[in-house]
């Protein structure tokens, strides 16, 4: 089953984004904030990560960047409401970018893109 | 003693008070620092960018691939879009002009360096000769009115990564700032028969006190009337209003300056944030003699506060000569 690991500081998304991607067949684990993200990861790569950027302790732009150096193909979804990462070049290294809406209709069809187009490159 | 000093290119007034520093660098300067992580401008990353415009690279080396020396990209969240349709509007008070343009990231090195020390003079030229080219390139455009190529190092300069590079955007207007030094240049001409900053130029050199550094075809001097601590001006010593019309040969002499400048502003002050803003004429200026182009670099060591942004009159606790002297060695 395809791995997914949320990074999201805000309970109820937390528990709104697992339950929806439960849903879409999806092994969803969870964390809080960053530190938390990148000890999940060293323990177990998931497949892809949903990471939101605003969060206290490490924000989800250092979180990525401290992942990517480990695993450069390990392929991140940046997810917040807010458009600051543009002006953050270290933003450039995610895969895809949605913005938080009550409608995830855009994170669902762009999780199923990026793990696609990962899968092509790998060879799976 | 402080005292009010005049830019008589844009007339623009500075107050020099030495009493706020008790020495030319004593600052608490936030240091440049790698941030520990992944760089998308390193070699070897070349798919965490948009791909790219343009390249110098090593023969045999495919696009977007690693091998290369500098790399251009376009921003992946322009400022302006190229495929923007031109388009202007004017209703009473409120014009507006669509945000049709070039936003381009000019990668200067394939190394995670900080500094331009850890580069070298060749590497610094072909950085100017790609910057060069790109201008060209905005120029030839033809929906275009002025490029601006600006460099941000460190966070308290704006930039968001370590790694050198410096960005292009090209849009239909051209700045305030470079109008009024068009004005100033025109108005010197018009009383004195000759360019302002040819004559900055030739009485600097004369009296050596503010220079910095100087190569066969550049002066870098700390000018008279510095808003900022330590700001330098790179000015070609024969007349020229564009960039992007000079040739290999004198860009050359430039990455000499620059590596000079930028190297001794990183030891003297130990990785400050700065700026370096390149000056040059509108595309669409045709008389050569209405601007002469040059580079400002702008250590990021105090704030703007209240009275500047109020009165766009600057205070600089570092006299100029002070900081021509220190960036030369002398005096410390």
């Amino acid at each position: 089953m395809t791995t997914v690991l949320l990074v999201e500081d805000d309970p109820n998304q937390l528990l709104l984004y697992t339950e929806m991607l439960k849903g879409e067949g999806y092994d969803v684990s969870g964390a809080k904030d960053g530190r938390e993200a990148l000890r999940m990861v060293e323990e177990s790569r998931p497949d892809l990560v949903v990471m939101d950027i605003s969060m206290p302790g490490m924000d989800g732009i250092e979180a990525m960047s401290r992942m990517l150096s480990k695993d450069h193909k390990l392929p991140v979804i940046l997810n917040s409401a807010y458009a600051t990462y543009k002006d953050n070049f270290r933003a450039w290294s995610a895969d895809a970018y949605v913005v938080k809406s009550s409608d995830m209709a855009e994170l669902k069809e762009t999780i199923k893109r990026v793990l696609a187009q990962n899968s092509a490159e790998s060879g799976g | 003693m402080s005292e009010f000093r005049l830019d008589i290119i844009s007339d623009r007034w500075v107050i020099v008070a030495p009493e706020r520093a008790a020495r030319p660098t004593d600052f608490p300067v936030e240091r440049r620092r790698a941030k520990d992580g992944f760089c998308p401008f390193c070699e070897g990353n070349e798919d965490k960018t948009p791909p790219e415009l343009f390249a110098l690279r090593e023969p045999g080396t495919d696009p977007n691939t690693p091998g290369w020396r500098v790399r251009v990209v376009p921003n992946r969240f322009p400022a302006v879009r190229p495929d923007e349709p031109a388009a202007s509007s004017e209703n009473g008070l409120f014009k507006r002009i669509a945000g049709a343009g070039i936003h381009e990231v000019i990668i200067e090195t394939p190394r995670h360096v900080l500094s331009t020390r850890e580069m070298d003079v060749a590497q610094v030229a072909d950085a100017l000769l790609a910057c060069r080219l790109r201008m060209r390139a905005a120029a030839e455009d033809g929906r275009l009115a002025y490029a601006a190529l600006f460099k941000n190092a460190g966070a308290a300069a704006g930039a968001s990564l370590g790694h050198m590079h410096s960005q292009l955007i090209a849009g239909p207007v051209v700045p305030h700032a470079v109008l009024t030094e068009i004005e100033g240049v025109r108005r010197y001409r018009a009383e004195e028969g000759t360019c302002v900053f040819c004559r900055t130029a030739e009485e600097e050199r004369r009296t050596g006190d503010r220079v910095v550094a100087e190569g066969d075809r550049f002066l870098a001097i700390a000018p008279y009337a510095s808003r900022f601590p330590f700001e330098i001006w790179v000015l070609p010593r024969r007349h020229a209003a564009r960039f992007e019309g000079e040739d290999q040969e004198t860009l050359g002499d430039l990455a000499k300056v620059m590596y000079t400048v930028l190297g001794r502003l990183d030891t003297v002050l130990g990785l400050p944030a700065y700026n370096t803003i390149l000056h040059t004429a509108p595309f669409a200026m045709r008389d050569p003699d209405d601007y002469h182009w040059h580079i400002e670099v702008i250590p990021r060591m105090t704030g703007i506060a209240g009275y500047e942004w109020g009165t766009g009159v600057h205070i600089n606790p570092v006299p100029p000569e002070s900081a021509a002297a220190a960036l030369r060695g002398e005096g410390r």
